[in-house]
């Protein structure tokens, strides 16, 4: 009986789950219409991505979970109000996920892959977290290492869609001295079309808009060279930061409690890192467009970028070399790590000589 | 008599460690642990609030182990330790603070603040800059074996009374025994029913206990007053008796820090592991319940609310075994808001009750513990410290709050099946 239920859900199209849930032809043709400037495509598209999706099938989606802090999930589910972005991402079929699904132990594994049989070849895989090659045992899931369930699930997918930094790029797991030996999905999975939705987390209405794009079209949108779709990471942060008019006059902001921080000026100066970084945030903006960290006085992190951990610090000036660094700045680092190093003997020393020298203590000691 | 500056700050350069280095290099000046204190709560004096308590460790720190400090130091920039800043932060680090850990709950960068304030002590303490209260209760300690000069005669006497009243042995000195009971002074003295207690309890459920004539303290004066080597000549009085009793667990009573100094600190303190087990008194009763050997016949009506202790509860772990335990007696149980590991101190813990300096502190920082009294309006009050219990009465009574102080164990005894 509640099969027959649910086989009746999974055959409506998404059209007409949406008119159950009480949404107006003009408010799903206002979503079209976003989504597809969002995407730069031409107004004319517009009929053709809402003719679509009416007519469009749920498709099963696989959602794995790595080395990864479930940041990806929240960011995706937290959509503010019921919104048409977070319905369709409710009526896409969510055969199998995590931190989401009620289903646990063998019934959830079960799940996994009765929908990787029944719609094999046609399922999308999300994944979100790095894999760990170090040791399989640093991160298992129902006993399986997630190098194996990755590539298991991962040989009926239509696409894969890698999700976050972690699984993008290898992410804070991946950071220097990547002590699980981290790698991306990309690191692995050669013979699949991948897309890549960094960020840490990414911008949920990104996910959406790439989930859109595959229902109208039925294939990926164009990426670029490291396998982000160039309609959200086409453009860097600075090119489109309200602040980029303060950076041409040479405005800048020198310490978080100056005038100028206050006046809004370009935090450039204190480590920004949005000529660098590649992602939607100055427009889309976050938290149902109400703000992103710019704007909140805070410098972009870079988080959209391959190995952002390792970029030197955070409030460290682009200008100041994070990488590539010459010749003479790797004997200074040296020397300083000797110097470092030196310190820390001379402080242990100091300590051992306080403890060796140590008088026991007796009641007298307690009174001058 | 021989306290002096330079072993102060010999003290705290042994005490600053990796640890303490990290501590204060990754301390971002945010202030949370201020509004986690109730002594800068109630008072709203920002030099109350808990990592200013560490300022002696932190210079030392800053100017023997930082290059910073050290070039500073060079030329005469560094802040010194003297006996003047010890003076002055002496009411800071002995009355203002009962070493109850809240601060460390709430640290951003996972600092356990109540640990450096504890390791400051230890400087102060031979700088001669500790409390006389407590210098007074360690000499005991120390000289006659109890805090409160409570000596063996003492215990005697009140195990004759309660085998008086319930008839039963009071097992003494008993080798092979599996559980050697531990008593704080102020149960000899003050609460000998909870030698009752235990004793009918144990008698009930068939357990095999001593109390050892050699060692029968608890408490740990060394430890609050900042005294590692005398804090382990008590200790290791209690692992000699142990070990020559050869019992199979050692059992601290209704006492907090009596807990944390045996079961947490007591090992590393002697510098080895013990070959017998630590537990309190409520883990050994819940042990007793889930074996069905622990049976009540009536239950309490009242309403009632525990008093976590904090060396019990957020600095021992002991959180679940109280309330498994009221659950069995206890009809009508109310939770105060901030219960559990983020309860509020009693205010008196850490040597500050020892302290009479710090009397009119302690009564005024009672004023939060009010509060989370007169949010509920409980009949009575159940907690598993003598220390909190006297403090907790003493306080009631000078707010003019008429609620009586009830002991877990005591009150598991009242309604045991016959």
């Amino acid at each position: 009986m509640s099969d027959r239920k649910n086989t009746a859900q999974a055959d409506l199209t998404l059209g007409e789950v949406l008119r159950k849930r009480g949404i107006s032809r003009r408010s799903f043709l206002k979503f079209c219409a976003a989504t597809a400037s969002m995407m730069a495509m031409p107004p004319s598209m517009v009929p053709a991505i809402a003719a679509a999706l009416e007519k469009a099938r749920r498709p099963s989606v696989i959602w794995l979970s790595f080395q990864e802090c479930t940041g990806c999930t929240e960011s995706l589910t937290r959509s503010h109000s019921t919104t048409i972005e977070s319905l369709i991402f409710d009526h896409i079929s969510l055969d199998y996920h995590h931190t989401l699904q009620a289903a646990a132990g063998t019934h959830a594994e079960a799940a996994r892959i009765a929908s990787m049989e029944e719609n094999f070849g046609k399922y999308l895989l999300i994944v979100d977290g790095s894999i760990p090659m170090g040791n399989p045992g640093y991160s298992t899931i129902a006993g399986v290492s997630n190098h194996d369930m990755l590539m298991e699930t991962a040989k009926g997918a239509a696409a894969v869609i890698a999700v976050g930094t972690c699984a993008a790029y290898g992410g804070i797991p991946h950071a220097d001295p990547n002590p699980t030996g981290a790698v991306s999905v990309g690191d692995l999975i050669k013979d699949k079309p991948i897309i890549n939705v960094p960020g840490c987390p990414p911008i949920p209405v990104v996910i959406t808009g790439v989930l859109t794009h595959f229902l109208t079209f039925g294939e990926l949108p164009e990426l670029d060279h490291i396998g982000r779709p160039m309609a959200f990471y086409g453009k860097s942060i600075h090119d489109r930061c309200y602040r980029r008019p303060f950076y041409d006059k040479g405005l800048f902001a020198e310490t978080f409690d100056d005038e100028g921080a206050k006046k809004g000026w370009c935090l450039y100066k204190l480590g920004c890192k949005g000529p660098t970084t590649y992602n939607a945030c100055a427009t889309t903006k976050w938290n149902d467009g109400t703000s992103f960290p710019i704007e909140a006085g805070h410098p972009c992190l870079g988080c959209s970028e391959p190995d952002f951990w390792d970029g030197g610090g955070f409030y460290k000036a682009l200008s100041m070399p994070t990488e590539n660094i010459t010749q003479n700045i790797i004997y200074a680092a040296a020397g300083a790590a000797a110097a470092g190093v030196a310190v820390g003997a001379l402080n242990r020393a100091k300590k051992s000589k306080a403890q060796a020298t140590h008088q026991k203590v007796k009641l007298e000691d307690l009174n001058k | 008599m021989s306290a002096s500056l330079e072993k102060g700050i010999h003290a705290l350069k042994e005490q600053v460690d990796s640890t303490v280095a990290a501590f204060f290099s990754s301390c971002v000046h945010c202030g949370m642990c201020a509004d986690a204190c109730l002594f800068y709560t109630e008072t709203g004096e920002p030099e109350r609030m808990p990592i200013n308590k560490v300022e002696p460790l932190r210079r030392i720190w800053k100017s023997e182990y930082t290059l910073l400090g050290r070039i500073g130091k060079l030329f005469g920039l560094t802040k010194k330790v003297d006996d003047k800043l010890l003076t002055e932060w002496e009411t800071l680090v002995y009355d203002s603070c009962t070493l109850c850990g809240r601060c460390s709950m709430v640290c951003p960068v996972g600092n356990d603040i109540a640990l450096m304030i504890r390791k400051t002590r230890e400087g102060m303490a031979v700088a001669g800059h500790a409390p006389e209260g407590l210098i007074g209760a360690t000499t005991r300690a120390i000289t006659i074996g109890s805090p409160m000069g409570v000596k063996l005669p003492a215990l005697q006497a009140q195990i004759r009374h309660v085998e008086e009243s319930t008839g039963k042995t009071i097992p003494v000195d008993v080798e092979g025994a599996e559980y050697m009971l531990l008593l704080s002074s102020m149960e000899i003295m003050n609460f000998p029913e909870f030698i009752e207690a235990v004793s009918k309890i144990f008698d009930r459920a068939g357990v095999s206990w001593t109390i050892s004539t050699e060692a029968f303290e608890a408490t740990n004066s060394g430890i609050q007053i900042g005294v590692s080597d005398l804090a382990a000549e008590l200790v290791q009085r209690i692992v000699d008796a142990a070990e020559k009793l050869k019992v199979k667990t050692v059992i601290s009573p209704e006492c907090g820090h009596a807990y944390m100094a045996i079961r947490w600190e007591g090992p590393n303190l002697v510098g080895k592991p013990f070959s017998f087990k630590v537990r309190h008194i409520l883990e050994v009763l819940n042990e007793l319940r889930e074996q069905g050997k622990l049976e009540i016949s009536s239950r309490e009506t009242q309403k009632l609310t525990y008093h976590d202790p904090c060396q019990i509860s957020r600095r021992g772990g002991v959180i679940n075994e109280p309330r498994s335990l009221l659950d069995m007696v206890a009809d009508n149980f109310v939770e105060m808001p901030d219960t559990g590991k983020m309860n509020w101190c009693c205010g008196a813990g850490g040597g500050v009750s020892s302290n009479e300096r710090a009397d009119e502190i302690r009564l005024k920082v009672f004023q939060r513990k009010k509060e989370q009294l007169d949010a509920i309006k409980p009949d009575a009050i159940v907690s598993a410290c003598s220390n909190c219990r006297l403090n907790l009465e003493d306080a009631l009574e000078e707010y003019n709050m008429d609620i009586p102080l009830l002991s877990l164990t005591e009150m598991l005894a009242d309604h045991l099946a016959d």
